[in-house]
C-alpha cells in the first residue's frame, strides 16, 4: 500500500510543459525493484516525465490530425490507469499510472504493485491503487480548492508547501492520510485534554468556545428536456448535507436527522462520511438501480455522529423526484437567414416561486454573427450579446403569476463573421441552459429540522440549518430539431 | 548571489535530471558537499531541509553502495543529534533520509552496525513519550520515527516480531492523535510475525502465544521471507496456521483495533482493515464474522479506498462472511458509486472497473480477466449507459461495460439495449461528421471499436455501420488515417477479415463515386492512402482503382504540376497492386496506368520507378513479382531487395533505405592502450629557442591566438566486434559511427566513417575528437549505421563510450623541441598566477598520501611521465602539468616529506579540483591518504 513516485505537473497554453512537484519513494522503489525482479521498469527522471504523460493523454503534437501512438484506436483509454511507454512504442511500459486532471494541472502516481507483475493484475486488486486515488484527489482539493482554477501565485504558495503536507500525510510513499482542502482555515483548536479518550487521528484538537453546529442542505437537479413523445424527458436530483460543528469534547456525540415530506420519494444511493458511528440498515437500501416500488424505507434518517473540526460532507444521496421544478418547451423554425423562436416555462405549482437568481441561455452555434434580434418577452428582461451569438433571458426572482413566462421573436443571422461553433449543435439542434437558484428549498422535500439535531454536550450549541435548490445541467432541446442521443436513463 | 541561491538552483537542477547534473560533478564531491552545508551553522534549516531531500529521493546515486551508505548514514546521525530541538521539520527530514539510506543501500538487509544502532534510536523515540518535558512540540518527531519503524518492517518483515508486547503497550498508551501511528506500527509487527509462524511445520500453542508476549530485542535472524512476499490475495495458496490453537488473547487484541478503527483516518483505516483480513485469513482460529459490526459502515462509505478494502474483504472471505443478500446489496452499491454525480470520474472509472473484476462468491471463471457479475443484468446496469455528453473515458468504459452486459444478456430485451448502444455510436459519428474535434474523432473511433470487438458478428448493424462510415468518409476524408488504423486493428484482433474487406471496398467505391470536383490535391492524398490500403486485399477487385487513376492522372494537371509526393502516393498505390493476386484480370489497365506515369509525369524520379514498376509488370510472371517486391528479411538476395528499394514503399522508404535496428550492440569502441600524448593542434611551429627566456609564458600563450591552438583531445580507439555471435555480422561495409553527448561539456563530435570491419581482420582504428568547453569527465553514446554483405542497413547502439578526466590531460602544448628549462618557466609563471589568484577562478589545493619510495618513483613512472616539467629524482621533488582543452592548467608540486607526499596542486580553474582529488585519491588508492586543504 505504497506509491513510488508522485508527479504535479502544468502545461498552460504557451509555455513549455514543466514538473512543478515531484517526488519519489525510494525505499518503495527498492521494494518494487525486488517484487518485479526481471520485469522491473525504473521511474525515468523527471526530465522526461511530462512528454510521457502528455503523450498518453493525447495532448502531443497537437498540430498532427493523426499520429499512432496517441490515436491508435485499440489504446483504450478507459481507465484510471495509463502505461508509460518509458522505451518508445513497443518497448518497456511503467504501469499503472494514475492520472487526475484539473485544468492545466496533471496530478500523477505511481502505486506499488504488490503482485507478479505477469500477467498484469487487475486493477482492482492492487490495494495502493484505492490509495494513489485518494491521495490525488487530495492533493487536487489542496492545490486547486474549491473554485477550481488557483491564481498562479496561489497555486505557487500551495505547491511549496507541498513538501511538509507530505511530510505529514506521506512520508515514506505509505499514504497516511489526504490532504486537507486548500482554504480550510485551520481552526483554532486547543490540545487534546489527555486522559483515557483517545484523540482521533482526524481531528487535531478540541473545540473551545462557543457551541455552534451548522447543518447546510444542497441540492441539485439536473434535467434534459426534449419536448418530444418519441424521447422521454430526463431530471434528476442529487443532494449532499454539509456539516460544521463547533462542539467541545474530544469525541463528542451528534445526531442530524433528514425527515421527508409524506409520500415524499426515498432517498437513493445515500454514501455518507466516516465520521458517522452507526447506520440503519434500511437507510443504505434504497438505491437508484434497483426498481423502486414505494416500499422503500422513507425515513427519518438518522446520523449520528462524532464530527471532525472541519467542514465535511456527512452524507450525500440521489432522488429520483416527480417532476421537474421548470418544464421547458423550445421551439425554432428556420426561414431564410433568420430563426424565428417561442419558448414557454413553467414553474410548477409545488415548487416555491422566490429565486435567488433565475436566467435562461440561449447559444446560437454553427451560424454567421446575429444581427438585428427582435424578440419579446413576457416576464423579465432580455440581454443580448451579439459577439457571442448569445441570448441571455434574465427571468429576476419571481416568475409572472400564472408560473409560466415566454419568450418569442425572430432573429437574424446577418453578420458576415462566422460565430461559435459546437458540433453538437449543428442544424436546427439548439438548447436552452438554465441557471437557477431556489434558497429554503429542496425538490425531494428532504429538511433537516432543527429540533431534530442532537447535540450531547454540557453546553446547549446554537444550531444553524439553511437548504437550497440550484441548477445543474439543465437543458431544453429544441424539439424541431436532433437533440443529440440523450443520456442513459431512458426507459429500456 | 547567496549560497541559499546557489543551492535554490543546484537542488531542483539536480532533482529533475540526476545524470545531466552529475555530468559536471562526481556524485561523491557532490554528497560530500551536501554534508558539508548541513554541518554549517549559518545555513538556516529551509535550506538544509532541500538539501536533505536530494538523500530523501536519490540515496542510491549519491551513495551506491552499502559502506558509503553507512558513512553516510554516520554523517546524517551526528548532524542530526547536533540540531537545535526546535529543528522539528528538519528533524523530521533528516530522520526520513537516515531510513532511506539505510533501507536502499541494504544497510538493513546486511545488518550492519549503523542499522542496528539506527533501529534503536528510533525505538527508543517512539517509547519516550513524555511529551510534557518538551513540550507537544515533539510530537511529529514521534510520528515520524513511528513511520520509519514500519517501513523497516515492512522491507525487512518480521524485524519488530519479538517486539510485539512493548509495542502494544504503547499503542495502548498513547492517546494523543499519534495513537494511529503506533496502532498501524503494531498492527503490521503482528501480521508478520504470525506469517513467518505459518512458514514453522508445527507450532505449539505456546510458540503462538509467545508472538502476543514478545518483548526482546529486534529480530534480525527472521528475515527468511525477504521483502518480496506478497500479500495474501496474491498468493494461490493462503499461508495457514495450524488449527486448534487457542486464539482467545488475539482475538480480542483483534476486536479493540477494529473498535478503534474509527479513530484513524480513513486511509489508514483501510490499511488497518487490510492488514486485520490477512490476520484473520491465517489463523483458521479466527472467525471473518469478526468484521461484521463492521460491513454497515463500510457498504455506506463514501471513501474509494474504504469501498476498496470491503471488496478486499470480500474477495478473502466470500459467502464465509458475506451472504447472498449481501453480495447483491454490494454490487447494486458499486453499479450506484460508479455513476454517482458527486463523486470524481477516476474513482467512477475505478468502480466501474471493480465490477468487472467482482468477487463473486461463486465465481463461474477465476482467469482475473474482465468478465460480468452474473448479478450485473441489463436492468441493474442501464444507469450505466453511455451519452455522448461523458468524457471520453467514461464514456469508453461505460460502453465496454455494456458490450458485456448486453452479450451476456439472454434473449428479449436485449436487442434493444444493443440499438440503444449503436445509436449512441451513430450519434458519435455524427458530431464527428459535424466537425467535432480531434479528441471526439479518436474517442468515436475507439468506440467503434469497442463495439465491433462485441458485436461484429451481428450483420445487419455491422453493415449499418459500414454505410455510415463511408458516408462519413465521402465528406470528411481526414479521416482516412483513423479508418485506416480501424481496419489494421479489427483484423488484427478478430480473426474476421468480413467486415473489414466490405469497409475497405465501401470506401474504394466511395472515392470512386465522388464528384471530380472534390478530387483536390488536399483530399487526393488521404484518397490514394485508403486506397493503397484497399490494394492490399486480394478479395477487392481492383479495376476501378486503376480507372480512376488513370482518369485522375489524364484529366487534371496533376502531370503537369509534377509534385513529387503526390506521384509517390500513386506509385505507392501501385506497388500494392502490383502484389495483388488478381493482377492478371487489369493487367493491361496497370500497364496502360504505369506507361502514362512513366511518359507524362513531370518529375524523372517518379517517371523512373514508374518505368521500373512497368518492365517488372510487364516482365515477370506474378510469383516472381511478388519475389522481388517482398519484404522482410527471408529474401536473402541484395540485388532484388536494391530493385525493390528504388521502387519506393511510400514516402521514399524503401525496403533497403529501410534501416533494421537491431538491439543487440553489434560493434564496440576499445580503447587503444598507448595513449596519443600529442596535441593534435597543427599550428605549433617550431619556436626560435634562441628567444629569452623570461618571455616563455607570453610567447607560450601568443599560441592561443591561433584559432583552435591545443582545443582537441583525440582519443584512439579500436573499432570490433562486441561478443555478439551472429554470424550475420561477421562481415560489416560502411561504417558510419554518430556520436551523442550526454552533457553539454563538449562540442559536437563529427561522425566518423570506416570502410569496413571483418571479424577475422585486425581491428581498424579509429580517431575520435573532442572539443571540450569545460574538461570534465563525460560519456558519449554511440551508434554506427552499416551494411551486412547481403546489403540490408542496420542501425545498432554500441556500448556508450566513458572518457574518464585523465584521459582529456594533455602535456603542455609547446613545440616539442622546447627545452626542459622553457618549460620550467612557464610552469612556474603559470603557478605564480594561479597563487595569486589570477585569473579569477584559481585555486590551489593540497593532497596528502603516504607511499614508499619505491612506488611513488613507479606511480610517477605509470601516470605522469608524460607530462613531467621537471624531474629531480634526487631531491625527490617532481612538477607535472596538466594541460586540459580549451585552455586549463592544473600544475602539480610533489616533493616527498617525512612521512608523506605531499602533492601541492595550482589550477586556473577551481571546479576542476573534485576531479583532480577524486583522480589523484583513484590513482594512490593502495596507499592511505590524508585529507586536503583548500
Amino acid at each position: 500500500m505504497s506509491i513510488r513516485a508522485l508527479w504535479v505537473v502544468s502545461h498552460e497554453k504557451g509555455e513549455s510543459v514543466k514538473v512543478r512537484f515531484s517526488r519519489r519513494f525510494p525505499t518503495v522503489e527498492f521494494r518494487a525493484k525486488s517484487l518485479a525482479g526481471v520485469q522491473y521498469v525504473s521511474v525515468p527522471e523527471d526530465r522526461v516525465i511530462p512528454q510521457l504523460l502528455l503523450t498518453e493523454l493525447g495532448l502531443v503534437d497537437a498540430d498532427k490530425p493523426y499520429v499512432d501512438a496517441r490515436d491508435d484506436c485499440a489504446r483504450q483509454h478507459r481507465s484510471p490507469a495509463v502505461e508509460l511507454r518509458v522505451d518508445g512504442s513497443g518497448g518497456r511500459t511503467l504501469w499503472p499510472v494514475l492520472i487526475v486532471t484539473q485544468g492545466a494541472l496533471i496530478l500523477a502516481c505511481l502505486p506499488l504493485v504488490e503482485a507478479p507483475p505477469e500477467p498484469r493484475p487487475p486493477l482492482p486488486s492492487l490495494a495502493s491503487v484505492s490509495q494513489g486515488l485518494a491521495l490525488l484527489s487530495g492533493l487536487q482539493d489542496f492545490l486547486c480548492g474549491p473554485g477550481g482554477k488557483p491564481e498562479p501565485d496561489v497555486l505557487a504558495s500551495r505547491l511549496a508547501a507541498l513538501p511538509s503536507l507530505l511530510l505529514q500525510v506521506c512520508p515514506l510513499g505509505r499514504p497516511l492520510d489526504t490532504p486537507p482542502p486548500a482554504g480550510s482555515v485551520p481552526v483554532a483548536v486547543s490540545p487534546s485534554p489527555g486522559g483515557a479518550q483517545k484523540q482521533p487521528a482526524w481531528k487535531a484538537g478540541v473545540h473551545r468556545g462557543r457551541a455552534v453546529v451548522s447543518v447546510a442542505l444542497s441540492e441539485k437537479v439536473r434535467s434534459m428536456q426534449y419536448g418530444k413523445s418519441s424521447r422521454q424527458d430526463l431530471w434528476d436530483v442529487y443532494g449532499m448535507v454539509m456539516c460544521k460543528c463547533e462542539v467541545e469534547g474530544v469525541l463528542p456525540n451528534v445526531t442530524v436527522t433528514l425527515t421527508l415530506p409524506p409520500n415524499g420519494s426515498p432517498l437513493l444511493d445515500i454514501l455518507v462520511h466516516p465520521c458517522v458511528t452507526s447506520l440503519d440498515a434500511s437507510i443504505l437500501t434504497a438505491c437508484s438501480v434497483d426498481e423502486n416500488d414505494g416500499s422503500a424505507f422513507s425515513g427519518p434518517y438518522k446520523f449520528p455522529f462524532s464530527p471532525p473540526l472541519e467542514l465535511f460532507r456527512l452524507c450525500s444521496y440521489t432522488s429520483q423526484v416527480p417532476v421537474p421544478p421548470i418544464l421547458g418547451s423550445y421551439q425554432l423554425k428556420a426561414e431564410e437567414n433568420h430563426l424565428k423562436i417561442n419558448v414557454v416555462l413553467k414553474l410548477h405549482e409545488s415548487v416555491k416561486n422566490s429565486f435567488e437568481y433565475c436566467e435562461a441561455h440561449l447559444p446560437f452555434f454553427n451560424k454567421n454573427l446575429m444581427g438585428s434580434v427582435e424578440v419579446k418577452v413576457s416576464s423579465g428582461q432580455l440581454e443580448v450579446s451579439k459577439e457571442k451569438n448569445l441570448l441571455v433571458w434574465v427571468l429576476g426572482q419571481k416568475f409572472p403569476k400564472a408560473r409560466e413566462a415566454t419568450l418569442e421573436g425572430t432573429i437574424h443571422f446577418s453578420g458576415t463573421v462566422a460565430g461559435p461553433t459546437d458540433p453538437l449543435c449543428t442544424g436546427l439542434s439548439a438548447y436552452i441552459k438554465l441557471y437557477f437558484r431556489v434558497p429554503d428549498l429542496t425538490l425531494s422535500g428532504c429538511c433537516v429540522d432543527q429540533h431534530s439535531v442532537q447535540v450531547y454536550s454540557s453546553a446547549k450549541p446554537r444550531i444553524v440549518t439553511t437548504r437550497e435548490l440550484v441548477s445543474s445541467e439543465y437543458y431544453i432541446w429544441n424539439s424541431t430539431g436532433d437533440a443529440p442521443v440523450s443520456s442513459g436513463l431512458t426507459a429500456l | 548571489m547567496t549560497i541559499a541561491d546557489l543551492w535554490d538552483q543546484r537542488i531542483p537542477a539536480f532533482l529533475l535530471s540526476p545524470s545531466q547534473f552529475l555530468a559536471t560533478t562526481t556524485s561523491e564531491s557532490f554528497l560530500a558537499e551536501l554534508l558539508h552545508e548541513l554541518r554549517n551553522d549559518k545555513a538556516n534549516d529551509q535550506v538544509k531541509i532541500l538539501l536533505v531531500s536530494v538523500l530523501l529521493e536519490h540515496p542510491t546515486i549519491l551513495c551506491p553502495c552499502t559502506s558509503v551508505g553507512e558513512e553516510t548514514a554516520l554523517e546524517l546521525l551526528s548532524v542530526f543529534s547536533h540540531m537545535p530541538q526546535k529543528s522539528i521539520s528538519l528533524k523530521c527530514n533528516v530522520m526520513l533520509a537516515i531510513t532511506n539510506v539505510i533501507i536502499c543501500t541494504s544497510c538493513l538487509a546486511t545488518h550492519t552496525k549503523m542499522a542496528e544502532d539506527w533501529l534503536d534510536l528510533l525505538f527508543q523515540t517512539i517509547q519516550d513519550t513524555n511529551d510534557y518535558r518538551c513540550g507537544l512540540s515533539q510530537q511529529p518527531l514521534r510520528a515520524t520515527a513511528c513511520d520509519c519503524l514500519r517501513e523497516m518492517e515492512t522491507c525487512s518483515p518480521g524485524l519488530l516480531s519479538q517486539k510485539l508486547e512493548a509495542l502494544y503497550l504503547l499503542k495502548q498508551q498513547e492517546t494523543t492523535v499519534l495513537h494511529q501511528s503506533y496502532c498501524m506500527l503494531y498492527t503490521l509487527g503482528l501480521k508478520n510475525a504470525i506469517r513467518i509462524l505459518t512458514n514453522q511445520k508445527d507450532v505449539t500453542d505456546l510458540e503462538f502465544k509467545s508472538i502476543l508476549g514478545g518483548n526482546e530485542g529486534f529480530a534480525w535472524k527472521s528475515n527468511q521471507l525477504g521483502l518480496t512476499f506478497l500479500p495474501i490475495n496474491m498468493m494461490v495458496q493462503v499461508p495457514r496456521l495450524p488449527p486448534g490453537l487457542d486464539c482467545k488473547e488475539l482475538k480480542s487484541v483483534m476486536s479493540s483495533l477494529l473498535e478503534e478503527s474509527y479513530l484513524l483516518t480513513p486511509t489508514s483505516q483501510s490499511a488497518l482493515l487490510r492488514e486485520l483480513v490477512e490476520v484473520v485469513a491465517m489463523v483458521p482460529g479466527l472467525s471473518p464474522t469478526l468484521f461484521k459490526s463492521q460491513l454497515l459502515r463500510l457498504f455506506g462509505t463514501a471513501e474509494v479506498e474504504l469501498m476498496h478494502a470491503t471488496l478486499f474483504m470480500k474477495e478473502t472471505f466470500t459467502d464465509s462472511l458475506f451472504t447472498a443478500e449481501d453480495e447483491n446489496f454490494l454490487l447494486k452499491r458499486l453499479v450506484s458509486t460508479a455513476q454517482h454525480p458527486l463523486l470524481r470520474i477516476p474513482e467512477k472509472l475505478f468502480y466501474m472497473d471493480c465490477i468487472l473484476h467482482f468477487p463473486e462468491n461463486r465465481p463461474i471463471s477465476s482467469s482475473g480477466e474482465e468478465s460480468l457479475p452474473v448479478l450485473v443484468t441489463p436492468r441493474l446496469a442501464a444507469s450505466l449507459l453511455p451519452t455522448v455528453f461523458n468524457d471520453s473515458a467514461t464514456m469508453l468504459c461505460r460502453l465496454n461495460l455494456l458490450c458485456l452486459v448486453y452479450l451476456e444478456a439472454d434473449e428479449g430485451g436485449e436487442d434493444k439495449g444493443i440499438d440503444y448502444l449503436f445509436n449512441h455510436i451513430m450519434a458519435l459519428l455524427k458530431i464527428v461528421d459535424s466537425d467535432g474535434s480531434r479528441e471526439v474523432v479518436v474517442t468515436s473511433f475507439r468506440a467503434v471499436y469497442i463495439f465491433l470487438m462485441h458485436f461484429s458478428g451481428m450483420e445487419e448493424l455491422s453493415e449499418k455501420l459500414i454505410d455510415r462510415l463511408c458516408d462519413m468518409y465521402s465528406r470528411q476524408c481526414r479521416l482516412a488515417p483513423n479508418l485506416i488504423g480501424l481496419v489494421d486493428r479489427i483484423q488484427e484482433c478478430l480473426d474476421d477479415y468480413v467486415w473489414s474487406v466490405k469497409l475497405l471496398r465501401g470506401l474504394q467505391k466511395c472515392i470512386m463515386e465522388m464528384p471530380p470536383l472534390q478530387l483536390t490535391i488536399h483530399n487526393l492524398s488521404w484518397h490514394l492512402k485508403v486506397l493503397k490500403r484497399v490494394a492490399k486485399e486480394g478479395q477487392i477487385t481492383q479495376r476501378n482503382t486503376i480507372y480512376l487513376l488513370l482518369n485522375v492522372l489524364i484529366n487534371s494537371n496533376l502531370c503537369e504540376r509534377g509534385k513529387w509526393q503526390v506521384g509517390n502516393a500513386v506509385l505507392a498505390v501501385c506497388r500494392n497492386l502490383l502484389e495483388h493476386p488478381s493482377i492478371d484480370q487489369v493487367f493491361i489497365e496497370l500497364a496502360d496506368l504505369l506507361q502514362y506515369i512513366s511518359v507524362h509525369y513531370d518529375d524523372t524520379d517518379i517517371k523512373d520507378h514508374a518505368r521500373f514498376y512497368y518492365s517488372l509488370l510487364t516482365n515477370l510472371s506474378w510469383e516472381k513479382l511478388t519475389g522481388v517486391l517482398a519484404k522482410g528479411p527471408d529474401v536473402g538476395r541484395a540485388k532484388e531487395r536494391s530493385h525493390s528499394a528504388t521502387m519506393a514503399e511510400s514516402e521514399g522508404i524503401a525496403s533497403n533505405l529501410t534501416l533494421r535496428k537491431t538491439e543487440r550492440h553489434v560493434l564496440r569502441l576499445v580503447k587503444v592502450q598507448e595513449k596519443s600524448l600529442q596535441s593534435s593542434s597543427e599550428s605549433s611551429e617550431s619556436l626560435e629557442a634562441t628567444e629569452e627566456t623570461k618571455k616563455w609564458l607570453e610567447v607560450y600563450q601568443e599560441q592561443f591566438q591561433v584559432p583552435g591552438f591545443g582545443s582537441e583531445v583525440t582519443l584512439r580507439y579500436n573499432l570490433t566486434h562486441a561478443n555478439e555471435a551472429d554470424t550475420l555480422f561477421n562481415r560489416v561495409f560502411t561504417i558510419c559511427l554518430h556520436f551523442e553527448l550526454k552533457d553539454l561539456n563538449y562540442a559536437k563530435v563529427s561522425d566518423i566513417h570506416v570502410p569496413c570491419v571483418f571479424r577475422d581482420r585486425k581491428p581498424p582504428e579509429v580517431n575520435v575528437k573532442l572539443r571540450p568547453f569545460q574538461p570534465y569527465p563525460t560519456t558519449l553514446c554511440v551508434s554506427a549505421i552499416f551494411t551486412t554483405q547481403d546489403g540490408r542497413s542496420w542501425h545498432s547502439r554500441l556500448p556508450d563510450v566513458s572518457v574518464s578526466f585523465p584521459e582529456i590531460f594533455l602535456p603542455l602544448p609547446l613545440p616539442l623541441n622546447t627545452s626542459r628549462a622553457c618549460k620550467e618557466e612557464v610552469f612556474d609563471r603559470i603557478w605564480e598566477a594561479a597563487a595569486s589568484g589570477s585569473p579569477d577562478k584559481s585555486a590551489i589545493s593540497l593532497f596528502c598520501f603516504e607511499t614508499g619510495d619505491e612506488s611513488l618513483a613507479d606511480l610517477i613512472k605509470t601516470h605522469f611521465q608524460g607530462y613531467l616539467i621537471t624531474d629531480e629524482e634526487s631531491k625527490r621533488s617532481w612538477k607535472v602539468l596538466f594541460f586540459l582543452p580549451p585552455m586549463c592548467h592544473v600544475l602539480l608540486m610533489i616533493t616527498q616529506a617525512e612521512d608523506a607526499v605531499q602533492v601541492s596542486i595550482a589550477t586556473d580553474n577551481w571546479e576542476l579540483l573534485p576531479f583532480v582529488n577524486s583522480y589523484l585519491q583513484n590513482i594512490t588508492d593502495h596507499s592511505s591518504t590524508t585529507g586536503r586543504d583548500g
